[in-house]
């Protein structure tokens, strides 16, 4: 059997690799994606220490179905939001969105 | 673990966010099925009921006595005085919200705007007493999805999209960091529930575990929550969605979502990372950790948001800036919660952000009349207001007196409580930072007032008109901010530190 | 620790009879501004009355006395607790006088929003009379706070039309002066605050009388650095509103930008809030630090009364030396507070009335000419004495007692202060004497000035037409410096009364700091 560390390991990377995707991309579908992928990495590591851990108790199982839930409305939202701005600014890219500054 | 079985205590646990249910249908309904020349009524049927509501909400009676009795619908919700006063004024900011917001044209007819506010109430509400990782996500996520929603609500405003978007995206990104430090916990200790022999805090106090990965975890949480409450550094969505955002919504940003996040960061640090007195046979003490951690966090907010402040020219980016310095005072209480043995640090956090609620949506009240009147947000615009009109002039000296900390304003009190509670800690140093911050502060605010009532404006003959519905909501605002800090003072604080002391139980 | 609830006190009808003006400037609806001055005026005016029905129950054998204790936030141990002793009472008398004298010099000086002036007239007067009575650090905090917000409006609002260059910018010389008096204060009170949050930590409570109990009864003992660290918290805060030089630079702007009736008072009244916290809560709380620091704030006293007294003889401008001057002798003040014995303590409380009446009433005499000439500057004016006879004596008598003239009440007081100071434990004699080279230079700058305006030949071609005061044309002016003569008059002529109230409190202080004295000599 797979030990649980490698199970950590890919969320972990999976996490830092959504983390750098919201962090150096332009666009904010992709920015979009990246975090997607941090809630996916969150969603690996619970369902493998709830497997490895705790598999008569069902909290770890019913955290990530709550979190594929609310990740799917926030995408909704997310990409609802991105075409309002599409349609007053016809760009989606970070750098052009840029009507409030300090 | 034991939880409160008894179906009646139950129902009341969840009886305002039921409540608040049946009425975000209601107004659904009402906005589907009236004609347009009613749909203005919306708002105000939305915000009296909310009102009603708060008033109700203070006589709902919780379980007394033990946690285990405190703890209801299987341990998701902890029912305690201290969920009821952050709850009673969340539901005050909601219904201020809409009050308010009936003075934007761009929002005053559409019974959405209100059902998004219920909404972000229901998650707010239940964010104040949720005692469990799966409801703190859930309910963090109510709150916020419908917060995204609402900052891009003005879709053909392309400052309002543009804000929405930075914020749904900014939001996300720190959930994602929110909810990775939640799933590190449940992996450590096999449970989601944060109370109890069996859950997280006593798991972890029990000193069983290696530190480094608690300590990510931590690190992670505190940046979800940081992100939440503006603390700096992950303040900077705050000033682009305070100016983008339909004014109404920006004052329910700064006040109800500020509260409720609040709320969850005193209980969850508490219960999650217990300080000794707190844990049964403590072996790990984290509070050790945390409390220098939010005492730094206090120390750079404050005096981050008042530097910033002072140079700003819009006046909702000056109160982004002024409402990220006091997310800092308030992180003071927070960071007392832990050496205080009353309970004074959760006490002061919870008057401090009662009188906050009163007052910001007052100060941001204020500019909705003042930019529907002139079309501007700028604050050399703000001269001769009390030539143009004194009521509006008035009123807004007294919130910004409040923000200041001048008595009998009753940010006073609450600045006072708060210094007080940093100085029962043994936090002086802290309470110095404070104190130095608020002098720094009353000079913005005091510009402010100066350019109110002395600058010279072109158009000084011009009157801004005040509609008579308005003037009642900011002088009502007004008087329950003068009253709070002098003779209804007594009965909040009493609530607040019986809140408190329950959170020790 | 728990208070009893008592009945209702005459203190808190003096203290909130100017809260039903304010109430009804703000609400009533139609006021001419005529109307407005009226009611402020009879309304200070009562109070008066009530602050004289309470001097008449004053009983001088008591200490602490016409109490009210009520509960108000009791979660956080904070009571309303107010009373008098024989100090406050006077600064309360002195505080209800000034005030209708305030009220007659905006008579006809300010003419723009009336209703809101005078409304920030009757909430300042709370405030000032709230910061005497009260026996709660706490609701002392919140009226010496209070007490900033109408005065800043007051300059900021009403003020002169001068401008001044703030950093290569024109600027309002009135807001310049209004937030510097503001920000001054504030900075200085915050340090206080924290102080009091820490003794009220050690005490658990925030009362006046149980702190002062249980520091005597030495239940509540602070460290000799704890103590000096709270003793400096305080004295900051007290100093800079006095003020101690060299924390005195807000006050010279603030007094010259000021409307007449701003400045009137806050060398009246304002400036006292400073020098009563000293006794009441620098020497009763921390006498030790109190005796430690004596020689070197007896060292400012001293510098600040030379320093005021020879910046004010460099003026040209009327307005700036009565400012200086006040810097002059409150450095009196505080230099009989620092003496710490019982002539030193009485003499500085009969020094905080004369000055408050004397300044007070040089400033309206200031008002005046300038209301009718539009000008400070003292070479404007000359023979002033052969044009308005009747202005010209009151103005005589008022400087001679702002000099300290025997026989009127300035005598009296800095007398007093410097039998004192000569008599002191903690000063040494050179105090005294430098102190009493003050009193040379003050005859030299008053007399000075005096010579300057009124005496000599009529120069000055548009002085010839000024009015002189009579009863039918301006009435308020004479019935204002008719009250401030006599009150010169009854002080400089038959002090003993006011020495006699005081006697209890200040002996009850006296008997404290001579046994910590006793102490810190052995």
């Amino acid at each position: 059997m797979v030990p649980l560390y490698m199970y950590l390991l890919v969320a972990a990377a999976l996490f830092c690799i959504g983390v750098f995707g919201v962090l150096s991309r332009r666009n904010a579908i992709a920015i979009l994606m990246g975090i997607e992928l941090m809630l996916n990495a969150v969603n690996i590591n619970l369902v493998a220490f709830w497997r490895y851990l705790k598999p008569d108790e069902i909290n770890g199982q019913v955290f990530a179905a709550f979190v594929f839930v609310v990740a799917a409305a926030e995408a909704a939202v997310g990409l609802a939001l991105i075409i309002s701005v599409y349609r007053n600014r016809n760009t989606v890219e970070a750098e052009d969105i840029n009507l409030l500054k300090w | 673990m034991v939880f409160n079985t008894d179906v009646t205590a139950n129902f009341w646990a969840v009886a305002p966010e039921i409540a608040l249910a049946i009425i975000g249908l209601i107004v659904l309904g009402l906005d589907l099925y009236s004609r347009e020349s009613q749909r203005r009524d919306v708002g105000y049927f939305a915000g009296f009921l909310l009102l009603a509501l708060a008033a109700a909400t203070v006589f709902v009676p919780t379980p007394d006595g033990s946690l285990s009795e405190q703890l209801v619908l299987g341990g998701m919700l902890r029912h305690d005085q201290f969920t009821q006063i952050f709850r009673t004024m969340i539901y005050i900011a909601a219904a201020l919200t809409c009050f308010i917001a009936m003075g934007d044209n761009r929002m005053r007819y559409k019974g959405e705007f209100y059902l998004l506010v219920i909404v972000a109430t229901i998650g707010a509400s239940l964010l104040a007493g949720a005692s469990d990782l799966v409801m703190v996500f859930v309910a963090l996520e109510t709150l916020s999805i419908s917060l995204y929603a609402l900052a891009g609500f003005v879709r053909d405003d392309a400052r309002s999209a543009e804000s929405g978007l930075k914020y749904f995206l900014i939001g996300s990104f720190a959930t994602g960091f929110t909810l990775y430090g939640f799933s590190l916990l449940y992996g450590f200790t096999g449970a989601t529930q944060i109370y109890g022999p069996d859950g997280i805090g006593q798991q972890l106090a029990a000193g069983k575990l290696n530190d480094a990965p608690i300590i990510v975890a931590m690190m992670m949480i505190v940046v979800g929550f940081g992100f939440k409450i503006s603390a700096v550094p992950f303040h900077f969505w705050t000033p682009d969605v305070y100016e983008g955002s339909p004014t109404a919504m920006t004052a329910f940003v700064s006040v109800a979502s500020k509260a409720a996040s609040f709320a969850v960061l005193l209980r969850f640090m508490l219960a999650v990372f217990p300080p000794e007195k707190l844990a049964v046979g403590a072996a790990a003490d984290y509070s050790e950790l945390w409390v220098p951690l939010i005492s730094v966090l206090a120390v750079i907010t404050m005096t981050i948001g008042n530097v910033v402040a002072l140079v700003q020219k819009n006046i909702k980016r000056l109160l982004a800036y002024s409402s990220i310095a006091q997310a800092g005072y308030a992180l003071m209480g927070v960071a007392a919660i832990a050496t205080t043995d009353g309970g004074q640090g959760a006490a002061s956090v919870a008057f401090y952000m009662f009188m906050y609620i009163l007052t910001n949506i007052l100060a941001f009240g204020c500019i909705i009349v003042f930019a529907n009147a002139t079309g501007s947000e700028t604050i050399a615009d703000f001269a001769s207001l009390g030539r143009r009109n004194l009521w509006l002039a008035m009123f807004m000296t007294i919130a910004l007196l409040s923000l200041g900390g001048i008595p009998p304003a009753a940010g006073f009190i609450g600045k006072f409580y708060l210094f007080r509670a940093a100085v029962d800690a043994d936090l002086i140093l802290l309470a110095v930072a404070g104190v130095l911050n608020s002098i720094i502060a009353l000079y913005y605010y005091l510009v402010i007032i100066k350019v109110m009532f002395v600058d010279p404006s072109p158009d000084e003959d011009k009157d801004i008109p005040m509609p008579a519905n308005y003037a009642w909501v900011l002088g009502a605002a007004s008087l329950a901010v003068v009253l709070l800090g002098t003779v209804l003072a007594n009965p909040v604080i009493d609530w607040a530190t019986q809140a408190g002391l329950e959170l020790f139980i | 620790m728990q208070l009893e609830n008592t009945g209702v006190s005459i203190v808190s009808a003096v203290l909130f009879s100017p809260l039903v003006g304010v109430l009804v400037l703000l609400f009533w609806p139609r006021l001419t501004d005529k109307q407005v001055r009226i009611a402020t005026l009879i309304n200070t005016l009562v109070t008066f009355a009530f602050s004289l029905l309470m001097l008449s129950q004053f009983d001088s054998s008591k200490g602490m006395q016409m109490e009210q204790v009520d509960e108000w936030i009791a979660g956080l141990g904070i009571y309303y607790h107010v009373g008098v002793d024989g100090i406050s009472i006077w600064l309360v008398m002195l505080t209800t006088f000034i005030m209708p004298i305030a009220v007659l010099a905006s008579w006809t000086g300010i003419e723009e929003k009336v209703r809101l002036f005078h409304g920030f007239l009757l909430l300042l007067e709370v405030a000032m009379v709230g910061v005497f009575v009260s026996l709660d650090l706490f609701l002392f905090y919140i009226f010496w706070e209070v007490s900033l917000v109408p005065m800043y409006f007051m300059i900021g609002m009403w003020g002169s039309k001068d401008k001044v260059d703030f950093f290569g910018r024109e600027m309002e010389a009135r807001i310049y002066a209004a937030v510097k008096f503001f920000l001054y204060t504030v900075a200085g009170s915050i340090l206080m605050l924290l102080a009091i949050l820490y003794v009220g930590n050690k005490a658990e409570t925030f009362d006046f009388m149980l702190i002062r109990d249980l520091m005597r009864s030495g239940q509540l003992v602070f460290t000799e650095e704890t103590e000096r660290l709270l003793f400096v918290g305080f004295f900051i805060a007290f100093a800079i509103k006095v003020p101690v030089w060299p924390l005195h630079s807000w006050l010279p702007d603030a007094h010259v930008q000021a409307p007449t009736a701003g400045s009137i008072i806050l060398a009246g009244v304002l400036l006292k809030l400073g020098t009563y916290g000293l006794v009441r809560y620098n020497l009763e709380f921390f006498p030790n630090a109190a005796i430690d620091f004596a020689p070197y704030i007896g060292a400012l006293a001293v510098i600040g009364i030379i320093y005021g007294a020879w910046v004010s003889y460099a003026q040209t401008d009327v307005k700036k030396l009565v400012a200086y001057s006040s810097v002059s002798h409150l450095g009196f003040v505080v230099l009989g507070i620092f003496a710490m014995n019982s002539a030193g303590i009485q003499g500085a409380v009969l020094q905080m009335v004369n000055h408050g009446v004397s300044t007070g009433g040089l400033f309206l005499l200031v008002g005046m000419l300038y209301e009718r000439r539009h000008t400070k500057a003292i070479n404007a004016f000359g023979g002033l004495w052969k044009i308005m006879p009747i202005y010209s004596g009151f103005a005589l008598v008022i400087a001679l007692s702002s000099m300290g003239l025997p026989g009127l009440n300035g005598f009296v007081g800095e007398f007093t202060i410097l039998v004192g100071s000569a008599g002191s434990d903690t000063l040494d004699i050179w105090y005294t004497v430098l102190a009493t080279i003050g009193i040379i230079l003050a005859a030299v700058y008053i007399l000075f000035m005096f010579n300057k305006v009124f005496m000599g030949p009529v120069t000055k071609q548009e002085n010839q037409e000024l009015e002189d005061l009579t009863w039918g044309g301006n009435w308020y002016e004479l019935s204002a410096l008719v009250a401030l003569t006599v009150v010169i008059f009854v002080i400089g002529l038959y002090p003993k009364p006011f020495f006699e109230l005081m006697d209890g409190a200040v002996g009850d202080l006296v008997a404290q700091l001579d046994a910590t004295l006793q102490v810190a000599m052995k």
